[in-house]
């Protein structure tokens, strides 16, 4: 059964502006989906739909067998932790260290009380200290974040995901605002991430090379429409320009050819 | 060859209804000095004498500070009394403040309940500390137990404002991602909010505890609250001792001085690390 069934997803902003246009995809368990379109075509809309960061107009959501659009309280905080989210701009709290911000993917299975005193489960410190390591981080542990290069703040980013154990992860533009070097870091540690334990990751992309080069399925989006959901190789240049639209032309093209030759 | 003469002078300044005006103003306030000069009522003191008589009070105040009524021991105390006064004000406004500071930041809480706590504190603010302090006293009478009360009323509606606007300026993006994770709002509030916004509280309530020092003296004297206000009261209303109220003054002063050495050293603390 899919892991992420989304049927005849609609949101309107205001009444008027419509972010999403009846978009319909599934996603299986263990599938690393790239979403490719133009800046405002709905792409980080769509991300948030799946949690219900923000709220669905029409259409249904069900992840791991359960509808997302009704989901209130309680039951959707729950929700919200078997699925890990990671930003563009890491969002992380700079004052407080990386194990502290680690943690805080924590929070969702806690009381209020243990939330807000920040006392963890030894198991739950092990197990935070462990994916940093793993995320080459253990020497910045203790470490304020504002002290951390953009590489290493979306790398505990990363951590703060994974420590919710969760069955899927969203990334919006995880490396929108990184130097190359560090983009690579990331994608590759995402691709990593999805080899080793089965996470589900969907992610936002505004590089199409990058896409068509991790991502084993691409989902294309134009002003909230969906109008590509297929292999990479299939991708051809002339539905490129249909995500993209006429404009973006010759350069996309241009690194088609380098890259996913 | 020459260039042809304007056949106008030119302006520099174009002459706008608005420097017309500025200019009026100007005109009239200048006429309106000299005229209540002329007609001063100085009931026939010299002028040169006044002066003379002012520095000398100046240098008594100033220069020739010293105890008389009171010990050394006792001025110290009374000093701490009044910083008590400041210090337990702020504080009860401060925990008042903090929650419903909360409740007042538009990105924390719905906007139907930011604009009535929002409005009900700007009343408050509207309203001056002494006013709340006599306000009070009518039900309590006068003394340290209305100026507690109204201070702390006026000190929670100043701390509210600023820190719902301390609140406000977090980045959207970590209450997002908490809320993401599943946190709840407590736990949003205690874990990204507050360390977010630690150090501009922290300073928010030191500017606050510095007015409420000042205005706690002026308690002392005014509403019978005790402390150093009262004792200056005393040396100047009373036993007319310019050179004790001097000796006071440089007491607050330099009580003033170690507060702010210390709030800057405590902000130093939790501001970003330099490296």
């Amino acid at each position: 059964m899919a892991l992420l069934q989304v049927e005849a997803l609609t949101k309107r902003y205001g009444g008027e502006t419509l972010a999403l246009d009846n978009i319909t995809f599934d996603v299986e368990p263990g599938e690393f989906v790239g979403i490719i379109g133009p800046s405002g075509a709905g792409k980080s809309t769509l991300l948030r739909c799946v949690n219900r960061l923000v709220d669905i107009s029409s259409g249904d959501v069900r992840f791991d067998g359960v509808s997302v659009p009704t989901l209130r309280g309680a039951a959707l905080r729950r929700q919200r932790t078997r699925i890990g989210m990671i930003f563009q701009h890491y969002n992380l709290v700079n004052r407080l260290s990386v194990i502290e911000n680690v943690l805080h993917g924590r929070l969702g299975y806690k009381g209020t009380i243990q939330g807000i005193l920040g006392l963890y489960t030894e198991e739950e410190k092990r197990d935070a200290a462990r994916i940093i390591e793993s995320l080459g981080l253990s020497e910045q542990m203790y470490k304020r974040c504002d002290q951390l290069s953009g590489g290493q703040k979306q790398r505990v980013g990363i951590a703060r995901a994974l420590v919710q154990q969760p069955k899927m992860l969203l990334c919006d533009e995880p490396i929108a605002s990184l130097d190359p070097n560090a983009a690579k870091i990331i994608m590759d540690t995402l691709s990593d991430i999805n080899r080793t334990t089965g996470i589900t990751i969907l992610v936002n992309l505004h590089q199409v090379d990058v896409a068509l080069r991790y991502a084993r399925r691409i989902i294309g989006i134009n002003r909230g429409r969906l109008v590509y959901d297929g292999e990479p190789e299939r991708l051809s240049n002339e539905q490129i320009y249909q995500i993209y639209g006429s404009e973006a032309g010759d350069l996309i093209l241009d690194l088609r050819e380098r890259y996913a030759a | 060859m020459t260039l042809p003469e304007p056949a106008r002078r030119i302006r520099v300044r174009p002459l706008t209804r608005a420097n017309l005006s500025i200019q009026a103003t100007l005109i009239g306030l200048t006429l309106l000095t000299v005229y209540s000069f002329t007609t001063f009522d100085s009931r026939n003191i010299e002028l040169e004498q006044a002066v003379r008589d002012m520095f000398d009070n100046f240098r008594l105040l100033l220069l020739e500070p010293r105890l008389k009524n009171v010990s050394v021991l006792e001025m110290l105390h009374q000093l701490f009394v009044t910083a008590g006064l400041g210090l337990l004000t702020t504080i009860f406004g401060a925990i008042i403040a903090f929650f419903l500071g909360l409740l007042a930041a538009q990105n924390l809480a719905p906007r139907w309940l930011t604009d009535v706590i929002r409005g009900g504190t700007a009343f408050i603010r509207a309203v001056p500390t002494v006013l709340w302090v006599l306000f009070f006293a009518v039900s309590v009478g006068l003394g340290s137990v209305a100026a507690i009360i109204g201070m702390t009323f006026h000190s929670a509606g100043y701390l509210i404002k600023a820190y719902s606007e301390s609140f406000e300026e977090i980045e959207p993006g970590v209450l997002e991602a908490l809320r993401a994770s599943g946190a709840n709002w407590w736990q949003t509030i205690f874990q990204a909010v507050v360390p977010a916004s630690a150090s501009a509280l922290l300073s928010w309530t030191f500017v606050r505890f510095e007015i409420n020092f000042s205005t706690a003296i002026a308690m002392g004297a005014t509403a019978g609250a005790g402390g150093i206000g009262f004792d200056m009261f005393m040396a100047s209303g009373f036993y007319l001792d310019l050179r004790e109220l001097g000796a006071f003054t440089y007491a607050i002063l330099a009580f003033a001085i170690a507060l702010e050495w210390g709030a800057t050293r405590l902000k130093a603390n939790l501001g970003p690390q330099r490296h």
